[in-house]
């Protein structure tokens, strides 16, 4: 019924009043020539009633024979009609409608998403070398084209997406992280340790080694260098260092875990709360703000058809969950277990790959409301990181300078 | 008339169709006690805010209540709106 009556209301309907006593008789008589009335309605002396503005051209003889009055005429026929008196409203309107769909149906604004503001001029840059210019119609951008040429243009380019949004373009960029510079095999280098530690070992096969075995180094101490004496001359040169060197590391952990704690759970209510959302406003609907005192939360967005779209509004449904303090007793076993674990964790960050515990001593103790762990494990690993060698240049002294000049 | 009409009411019995389809016999919808839809009529008899008469091929159909308001008349059905308290059915002298 919905839907016809607004198919009425665009092709138009006349509303009638029939004012005979017997009105079954008129309604039947209408009826029988087919025409459709609906919104009957019996008042005191007269009865209202509507038919649609078709029926009521084509019977218009039998109407004006039954002596029905009409009381109005409603629709988009008869406002369309109003304006064919009102041609510059008209023409106004036409004319908006057509401007509306021109500049709806262009972009007018490129945004470079994830990338600093010199690759976004350069990408910007591209695309205008390649006519894609603002203003530009939707249909003549091609995203799958300006995707590829930004990957062919932009080798640090790890991620792009091109789309149209709204009168947007939206150019979504990841950029490759930066690898690190790896250092060739024929490159002058020394090894340095990139710990403390207390060499165990060391087996320098190319570059001068600086330690020995028993030696205390600091992080960044030179372990072997990359500077040779020639054997037929007196002369320093450079060579790629390489060796294994391991040595021993102390760490030392101290770690404390409450006997009682404060843990939040949750209990089996729920209440909802509903927000209209109009762009970045929100607006409650229903439901108390904040129903509980501790509380999870949780909301989702309800989008409604064609409204959502055309005016940005949206229904948000906030769900909050009651959330209740209590107090937990932790046992010392769970306790310990625990320290170990995070110990191991911290220890597993600290070290490297090939690292090898020799010796650990773990201490527990304990007061009125803490649990301690105090540890030091001992650990041999290898503690030798390559560093580029790179030569000074040469400096020229003002004098020779002077004399070359002279000359 | 009456015994081709029950003739071709039985048909469609046995076919498994609408009886509304073959037959004369109307059909009559109830939504709740508010709306009341029914086929194959013949026009009103009567209509007040209070009744609303029905002719039908075998039996005239009297709808009792208040608040009565026809949703929509044509000339193959009648929608009637409105609290419905009773529907009584005369058969046709």
């Amino acid at each position: 019924m919905f839907i016809f009556k607004l198919v009425s209301l665009l092709r138009g309907y006349v509303i009638i009043r029939l004012k005979t006593n017997n009105c079954e008789k008129t309604l039947n008589l209408l009826r029988k020539n087919g025409i459709r009335m609906w919104d009957v309605e019996k008042r005191e002396s007269d009865v209202k009633l509507k038919i649609s503005y078709e029926d009521y051209e084509k019977y218009k003889h039998i109407i004006e024979k039954a002596k029905i009055e009409t009381v109005s005429k409603k629709g988009l026929v008869f406002t369309l009609k109003k304006l064919k008196v009102r041609k510059g409203f008209a023409a106004g309107l036409f004319i908006l409608l057509i401007c509306l769909y021109v500049l709806s149906s262009l972009v007018w604004n490129v945004e470079v998403v994830g990338v600093n503001d010199i690759t976004e001029k350069n990408v910007i840059k591209l695309l205008e070398q390649n006519n894609i210019t603002t203003p530009i119609s939707h249909s003549s951008i091609k995203p799958k084209k300006i995707e590829t040429m930004l990957y062919n243009n932009f080798d640090e380019f790890k991620f792009v997406e091109v789309y149209v949004e709204g009168s947007n373009l939206i150019i979504f960029i990841r950029e490759k992280k930066p690898e690190k510079a790896e250092i060739e095999g024929s490159e002058p280098s020394s090894i340095i340790s990139d710990k403390n530690a207390i060499i165990t070992k060391i087996i320098a096969k190319s570059g001068q080694p600086m330690v020995k075995e028993g030696d205390v180094v600091y992080e960044g101490q030179t372990l072997v260098m990359g500077m040779v004496k020639n054997k037929n001359s007196e002369e320093f040169m450079m060579v790629p260092s390489d060796g294994i060197i391991y040595g021993k590391i102390y760490h030392n952990f101290e770690l404390k875990e409450e006997k009682s704690k404060n843990m939040e759970t949750s209990t089996d209510n729920s209440k909802n709360v509903y927000y209209l959302q109009i762009n970045d406003d929100s607006i409650k609907i229903i439901g108390d703000k904040k129903p509980f005192e501790n509380y999870n939360y949780r909301e989702s967005t309800i989008k409604i058809p064609i409204i959502s779209d055309l005016f940005h509004i949206t229904l948000k449904k906030c769900t909050y969950y009651e959330q209740v303090m209590k107090t937990v007793e932790i046992d010392e076993n769970t306790a310990n277990n625990k320290m170990k674990v995070n110990m191991y964790d911290d220890l597993l960050e600290v070290c490297g790959k090939d690292a090898k515990t020799l010796t650990s001593s773990l201490n527990f103790s304990e007061d009125d409301s803490f649990y301690y762990l105090r540890a030091q494990i001992e650990i041999v690993e290898s503690i030798g990181e390559k560093v580029k060698l790179s030569s000074m240049p040469e400096t020229v002294n003002d004098e020779t300078e002077e004399e070359r000049m002279e000359d | 008339m009456s015994k081709f009409n029950n003739f071709r009411s039985k048909l469609a019995d046995g076919l498994e169709i609408p009886n509304d389809a073959l037959s004369d016999n109307f059909n009559l919808r109830m939504h709740g006690n508010k709306k009341v839809i029914i086929e194959n009529h013949l026009g009103l008899t009567i209509y007040e805010n209070d009744k609303v008469g029905i002719k039908t091929v075998k039996n005239n159909i009297l709808v009792k209540g208040s608040k009565f308001k026809i949703e929509e008349i044509n000339d193959y059905k009648v929608i009637i709106k409105g609290d419905i308290d009773e529907i009584i059915f005369d058969k046709k002298e």
